[in-house]
């Protein structure tokens, strides 16, 4: 029997792993760095962390429900990473455009995790309509 | 209508001007060219060509921005006439961590003070109406309900400055406060030397029950031993000097009545006019021994205040209590300590130093008369420079040698001393600490052709004392080095009988600071020190 399961998906989500935890601490240790360095209200502070936490909660299932899916060869598991993957590209918006401070590094960083999540949700799309059909 | 555009127009600050190209931080006088400021909007051409350099070379935004406007001035010296540059330029901050884009306004400004207005005046004049007001806005709350609890830093021994305690309170020292007025309240501090004058203001028929002038309230509360304890030390008097209402001043023999004020005569007797304490205490803290000195007086019907005198003073146990001139180095403006060496070289023992052998330097008296002026002396304070005089009238009848000696105690004093304490606080048995005077004689010799010997009177003495900054640079030390007390003399010209002469004599003191300026000094670099063990090349050697 024909394998369905994508292994650039696997090899993507997996990848996709490592960088997220990169990416959280770069962004935890950079707001830091920038409540020190420039003026940073209580009220502005709270809601970045805020989402950075929101998008570092959210991961972990999606993350979870795309190896499973994936694996398992099953839609349903997959479909649902992919709604995760929705808010997690939103929240991810949040940060590259509305966030309080918006530094070069932080441009790079999110740049970079924006086009890894458009790259997964094509892979999952491509997945979901293989395990279908 | 004009009110309302008005209250509007003050409702809102200027805004702040932004615009790289417009701003110019050199520019301060109002339509007038400001002179090497090439940003200045109110300089002409023919104004920029005088100039001779840019003060402010280039104007930008916060740095941190990825990318902003500059605007960079600069003057092109080869043109005749000189002319001025202005180029506007994108700069670039190559580092990673330069701000993007920030979504918040107010991010790299200062904040905009409020502008009051009828409605939030109240608000503000209650956050900002007082004396002071906390810099951090209200919503960023300290931990202001759990204050931690004054530590209070329980000592079990008093240390300098803290209050001395009583039973009650603390021991009292009447101070003026404000105004000349005596008040109560001022505690005396552990080690703190203190004289205090206050006026009080009494009746002569309430005076029995003024408390402030009856002996008791100074010595009715003993002090404790030591902070917090049970342990009391009771104040004694130690003597009552009563002074009478002329002036004069009387010991009396016994000490132990104790004399409380009361009416005699249409005065009242027995006042307090002073109250000088000695707390004697151990080198660690501890009070052992209080004791109180009074000056009683008597007050008369018609005065109506009277003013009394407080002076505290603590004596270690078992030290004799010598007034330092400074600690370690001589403080300005207190008296240069000196003294004699007993006879006991070649091994001197220790130098005698008391009040009496002072370093001192005549005192320049109403009269002017050298002769009638023998007596008056006044200290010689550190670092004060001094000169007085006085004039001698020579007649013919003067003979020379005894007119030498007399001037020559005018100038140096009863006991002019031969050490001088380098240090403030020298103790007498250091010998190395203190610095002979050298003594110079300089004749101002007239070449003579007679025949006999030349009268020299000295006519004057100066004493310069060189010190120098001694310890650490941050808290530099005055010590003094050395002590040159020079005489000069003068020839006296015999003088035809009936005439006689005028002639200042004058003696002065002089500090000179000597310092060597401070160099730094390095530690030095470390040396590498290798050397192979003896038997390395051991088969081989």
């Amino acid at each position: 029997s024909s394998q369905l399961s994508s292994l650039p998906l696997h090899i993507l989500l997996y990848v996709n792993g490592i960088y997220y935890i990169f990416y959280f601490l770069a962004t935890l240790v950079m707001i830091i760095y920038k409540s020190q360095v420039f003026s940073y209200p209580d009220d502005l502070l709270a809601p970045d962390l805020a989402v950075l936490f929101l998008m570092a909660i959210l991961e972990v299932p999606r993350l979870y429900l795309g190896f499973k899916g994936n694996l398992t060869e099953a839609e349903a598991p997959l479909g649902l990473s992919l709604g995760l993957t929705v808010g997690s590209v939103v929240l991810c918006v949040y940060l590259l455009l509305w966030q309080t401070y918006v530094l070069w590094a932080d441009v790079l960083l999110n740049a970079v995790l924006l086009s890894a999540y458009g790259l997964e949700s094509g892979l999952k799309v491509t997945a979901i309509a293989a395990f279908v059909s | 209508p004009a009110d309302i555009r008005d209250a509007a127009r003050v409702r809102s600050a200027p805004a702040p001007v932004t615009d790289v190209a417009r701003l110019s931080v050199c520019d301060l006088l109002v339509a007038q060219c400001d002179v090497n400021c090439c940003c200045d909007p109110d300089c002409s051409p023919e104004d920029f060509s005088l100039f001779t350099t840019c003060s402010v070379p280039v104007v930008t935004g916060d740095s941190h921005l990825c990318s902003q406007k500059a605007a960079v001035y600069s003057l092109d010296v080869e043109a005749n006439p000189p002319e001025r540059i202005f180029k506007l330029i994108d700069q670039v901050n190559p580092s990673i961590f330069c701000i993007h884009a920030t979504n918040y306004k107010q991010a790299l400004y200062l904040k905009s003070p409020e502008i009051p207005t009828p409605e939030n005046f109240d608000q503000l004049l209650e956050k900002y109406g007082g004396a002071s007001f906390r810099a951090e806005p209200d919503s960023w709350d300290l931990d202001t309900d759990v204050q931690n609890p004054p530590e209070a830093n329980e000592t079990s021994r008093y240390e300098y400055g803290l209050p001395v305690q009583t039973e009650d309170a603390f021991l009292r020292l009447p101070s003026p406060v404000v105004s000349s007025w005596c008040s109560d309240a001022n505690p005396a501090g552990f080690l703190v030397n203190q004289a205090t004058k206050c006026i009080r203001s009494v009746s002569v028929e309430k005076c029995d029950s003024i408390q402030a002038l009856s002996m008791l309230f100074y010595i009715n509360s003993s002090i404790l031993a030591v902070p917090k304890s049970s342990q009391m030390v009771n104040i004694t008097v130690q003597s009552i000097v009563v002074q009478s209402v002329n002036g004069m001043r009387t010991l009396l023999s016994s000490s132990d009545v104790l004399r409380l004020p009361m009416v005699l005569d249409e005065l009242c007797i027995n006042a307090v006019l002073g109250v000088n304490y000695h707390i004697t205490h151990t080198d660690t803290g501890e009070i052992i021994e209080a004791a109180a000195a009074f000056v009683l007086g008597a007050i008369s019907k018609e005065a109506i205040s009277i003013e009394q005198s407080f002076k505290i003073s603590f004596t270690q146990e078992n030290t004799q209590p010598v007034p330092l001139s400074g600690n370690p180095g001589y403080v300005v403006g207190l008296p240069v300590r000196a003294g004699f060496q007993p006879p006991g070289y070649p091994f001197p023992a220790a130098f005698l130093s008391n009040k009496h052998s002072q370093l001192t330097i005549l005192q320049s008296t109403s009269t002017q008369d050298c002769l009638a002026a023998q007596g008056a002396r006044a200290p010689v304070l550190f670092g004060y420079n001094m000169i007085s005089g006085c004039k001698l009238r020579i007649t013919a009848a003067m003979k020379c040698q005894p007119l030498a000696q007399t001037l020559l105690d005018v100038l140096k004093g009863q006991s002019f001393p031969e050490f001088v304490a380098s240090f403030g606080n020298s103790q007498a048995q250091d010998v190395l600490d203190w610095v002979p005077i050298t003594q110079l004689h300089i004749s101002e010799q007239m070449i003579s052709h007679t025949l006999q010997s030349p009268c020299q009177i000295p006519v004057s003495l100066g004493i310069e004392v060189k010190w120098t900054k001694y310890g650490s640079l941050v808290n530099p030390q005055a010590r003094i080095v050395n002590v040159t007390a020079t005489i000069t003399t003068s020839t006296l010209k015999q003088l035809p009988s009936g005439r006689e002469r005028i002639i200042p004599v004058t003696s002065s003191v002089v500090f000179t600071d000597i310092s060597s300026p401070a160099e730094p000094s390095y530690k030095a670099w470390p040396t590498i020190d290798i050397k192979l063990p003896f038997d390395f090349f051991y088969p081989f050697v």
